[in-house]
């Protein structure tokens, strides 16, 4: 890049441009003002005002003063960056300048919409000024390109997996689907029925299992885990292990289905599609691939003891464990029993493991507590208790609810069927959390209290023959891989994407996805959007044959650098190695950095004791100019 | 416009919110146009342990009243960033109190991308006690 030389080694020539956003900012900042006042900055060669920046005329605005040689820097003073940043940078890739040598100030989301009149067009100098500061020290950056294998492993068979790796492998992207269990199809499995569209859990597993089985670009290694871990985006190296099921009491459950070759190829209900017989020996190898897609999932809270009389009474029992129950009770029962006993009256008790609040709720042996709402246990409570009532008309069925949340097309429907088909509702606060206790007297061997906020306080008594507790969604426990992987974990234990909605589907960790509900409670339409996202998202990352990486990373002053080694003791994800090299014809060490796995966040910067490493585009000096123009303003 | 505070070099407030969270939360709040003190000046960064101890000594001695640092918190997409931050800031604010600059100048909050009423309430905290303490005083300064 000869014009990139240039740039770099000639003055610092810095264009301004501010934008009006149609009144947006002119109607509180005097941009003609801030653009006279930036004018007397050494340095600023043209300060120009635009009604839009970002319109075909704006963009050519800049384009021809790069152009015409009058400028060699770029700062534009508009909306929040992470609206046009890209817009300009490649206006100016375009105009054949590095696009890397711009910089933005935020003078509407953090000016001219909070502050007004004089302190307004004051404040919106200050920062065009730091812009410009910031802008002076910037270098020519090169995105980094790595060379990038057009495979994909994703990590979980359920319906996440299953989505997305058969989308990525519609676009020609070799997948090897890892699966913990001798089965495909994950927690879905344990469903019967689905909320909203009453389609069969097993019929929507069997049409995914069985297309991905049959589909010769997808490679399926149930009973594996992944073991081994290192490199980067485009370039990862998995190790993989896979063994047959251990006699754990799993095994107990499944030993009758994976010694029976018979069942290959079927979706056993309650337990999950049975792609291929179970290894018979311990094997380990090694993938080489470009993108990890995660979709370990989740598993069911599971109640402590005596937790509404959970493990103290048989009659109290979770949702999946009655929906099971349901499944096989509806085909051949006429009446709805348990154990054996008639049920005549049940009562059901949502946001049980979910929204639990600090003070009241009992942390668990680790002190964590699930404070989201888990978000499918309202509908696929209300749709239990539907069933159980066009069913078995003669058992009632009691629902106790914090708050109703059937959000979502065709999920409000079931909170009104359950209504009309004479559920009776009750709403407690979570202070006052129902009861059950042991009835002494009576044919009914469940007594259910609570504080009936719906009736203002009365205290409601109950006797029922059976209780379902809602029980909500955990993170699949998966710390070996966060550890190995060094994945952002957030505080409700879910992995955690780079940003909620502009990269939901992203962990910060370039090349590794997120599809599913290892992110967050979700259902399966929400489960599939998330897996397409992922899949699309790494089709986009392995396209071209090579990855192209932000380049802001952390570079070495080699002049600088004496070899203390502190930045490669702090790096988080191991980047920086020591290296040998020769100055002056003696072999020293020096830190190199790996721009690929460098994930920039800049913890080596300060730790430094010679500040001889820095985050390209975001260096201490940079930081330090913008100080000294916020203060001298 | 009632509390905005004149843009006097006496109280400038420097923020350092990360990239992920604060900053587009900070945009937030002005999605929703709630007014907050201008003498406010927000730098965008990656993860702020990014700064050495002498980063924040050295804005004080150049007459910075208060630093907020905008973090993701346990949210921080950059493995370990937090923690090292945290441990960081340790440091800072012992120096700090050895030198004698009021601790309250300095502040790690975690402000997410929708956190507008925190962002308010920890800008027009920082406002209120720089109107009440001033720019570092020629003491602070030379300590810093
Ligand atoms: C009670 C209840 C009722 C529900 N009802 C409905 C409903 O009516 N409608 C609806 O749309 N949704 C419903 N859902 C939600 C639905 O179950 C989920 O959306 C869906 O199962 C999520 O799929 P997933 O692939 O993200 O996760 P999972 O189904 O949990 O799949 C994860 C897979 O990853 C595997 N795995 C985990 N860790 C590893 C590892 N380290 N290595 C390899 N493999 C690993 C697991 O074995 C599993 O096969 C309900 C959920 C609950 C709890
Ligand atoms: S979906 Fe309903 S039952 Fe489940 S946690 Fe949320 S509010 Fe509670």
């Amino acid at each position: 890049m000869s014009s990139n030389k240039k740039e770099s080694t000639s003055e610092p020539r810095v264009g301004v441009y501010i934008c009006h956003c149609g009144g947006n900012i002119s109607d509180h900042v005097d941009v003609e003002q801030v653009a006279e006042n930036i004018r007397k900055i050494p340095g600023v060669v043209v300060s120009h005002t635009n009604t839009f920046m970002c319109s075909d005329p704006g963009q050519e605005l800049i384009q021809e003063d790069i152009k015409s040689g009058k400028i060699n820097r770029v700062v534009v003073a508009s909306c929040a960056p992470s609206l046009h940043e890209l817009t300009f940078r490649n206006a100016i890739k375009r105009a054949d300048m590095n696009p890397y040598l711009y910089d933005h100030a935020n003078i509407r989301e953090q000016d001219s919409w909070v502050h007004h009149g004089d302190p307004a067009t004051a404040k919106a100098t200050t920062l065009v000024a730091a812009a410009v500061a910031k802008t002076k020290r910037l270098e020519p950056l090169d995105p980094i390109r790595v060379d990038a294998r057009n495979h994909v492993i994703v990590i979980g068979g359920g319906m996440a997996g299953l989505r997305a790796a058969l989308d990525l492998s519609s676009r020609g992207i070799a997948v090897s689907l890892i699966e913990k269990s001798p089965f495909l199809g994950g927690q879905a499995a344990n469903l019967d029925k689905l909320v909203p569209t009453e389609a069969s859990a097993g019929d929507l597993i069997k049409q995914l299992a069985q297309a991905a089985v049959e589909d010769p670009n997808i490679q399926i290694s149930t009973c594996s885990q992944i073991v081994g871990f290192e490199g980067y985006v485009g370039n990862f190296k998995v190790t993989v292990q896979t063994h047959p099921p251990d006699a754990d009491t799993r095994r107990q459950i499944i030993r009758g289905i994976t010694s029976d070759k018979s069942q290959v190829g079927k979706m056993i209900p309650f337990v999950g599609y049975f792609p291929s017989a179970v290894p018979t020996s311990e094997q380990t190898r090694i993938i080489d691939t470009g993108v990890i897609v995660f979709a370990t999932g989740f598993k069911t809270y599971t109640p402590r003891q005596g937790e509404f009389g959970f493990g103290d009474f048989p009659e109290v029992i979770t949702l999946p464990m009655f929906i099971r129950h349901m499944a096989q009770a509806a085909a051949n029962d006429k009446h709805l029993s348990f154990n054996g006993k008639k049920i005549r009256r049940v009562a059901m008790i949502h946001c049980v493991g979910s929204r639990q609040i600090p003070g009241i709720h009992e942390a668990d042996e680790n002190d964590y507590m699930n404070e989201y709402c888990s978000r499918t246990c309202c509908s696929a409570t209300l749709r239990a208790a539907m069933e159980i009532r066009e069913n078995f008309p003669k058992t009632q069925v009691l629902d106790f609810y914090r708050d109703i949340r059937t959000y979502g097309r065709g999920q409000e429907d079931y909170y009104d069927r359950a209504s009309e088909s004479n559920v009776l509702f009750f709403r407690y606060e979570p202070e006052d959390s129902p009861l059950v206790e042991k009835n002494s007297s009576g044919d009914f061997p469940l007594k259910i209290s609570v504080k009936d906020t719906l009736t203002f306080g009365e205290e409601i008594e109950a006797d029922v023959d059976l209780i379902i507790l809602s029980v909500g969604m955990e993170p699949n426990p998966i710390t070996g891989l966060v550890d190995m992987m060094k994945l952002p974990v957030g505080s409700d234990r879910f992995l955690q994407e780079v940003h909620p909605k502009l990269r939901p589907v992203e962990l910060a960790n370039t090349g590794i996805l997120l599809a599913g509900t290892c992110q967050a409670p979700m259902d399966i339409s929400e489960t599939c959007n998330a897996a397409q996202a992922a899949a699309v998202k790494a089709s986009a990352l392995l396209g071209k044959g090579y990855v192209e990486l932000d380049p802001f990373v952390a570079g070495v002053d080699l002049a600088a650098c004496s070899g203390t080694g502190a930045c490669v003791d702090v790096c988080p994800v191991d980047a920086v190695k020591l290296k040998p090299v020769k100055i002056n014809g003696e072999e020293v060490e020096r830190a190199e950095v790996n721009p690929a796995i460098c994930t920039g966040c800049g913890v080596c910067v300060a730790e430094c004791p010679h500040n001889a490493i820095d985050v390209k585009g975001w260096t201490l000096k940079q930081y330090e100019d913008m100080v000294d123009a916020i203060v001298a303003a | 416009m009632s509390n905005e505070s004149n843009n006097t070099p006496d109280g400038k407030i420097l923020i350092l919110a990360t990239e992920t969270c604060a900053y587009p939360g900070a945009n937030s709040v002005g999605q929703a146009h709630s007014s907050y003190p201008a003498n406010t000046y927000i730098l965008r960064v990656r993860a702020p342990v990014l700064f050495p101890e002498t980063f924040y000594l050295d804005c004080f001695k150049k007459g910075i009243g208060g630093i907020i640092i905008m973090a993701c918190g346990e949210e921080c997409p950059y493995d370990g960033a937090f923690h090292a931050l945290s441990k960081r800031l340790d440091q800072v604010f012992k120096t700090m109190k050895a030198k004698g600059l009021d601790l309250r100048r300095l502040r790690l909050t975690a402000i997410c991308t929708v956190c507008n009423r925190a962002f308010l309430k920890e800008v027009n905290d920082m406002n209120a006690l720089i109107q009440e303490l001033g720019r570092p005083t020629e003491g602070e300064m030379k300590a810093a």
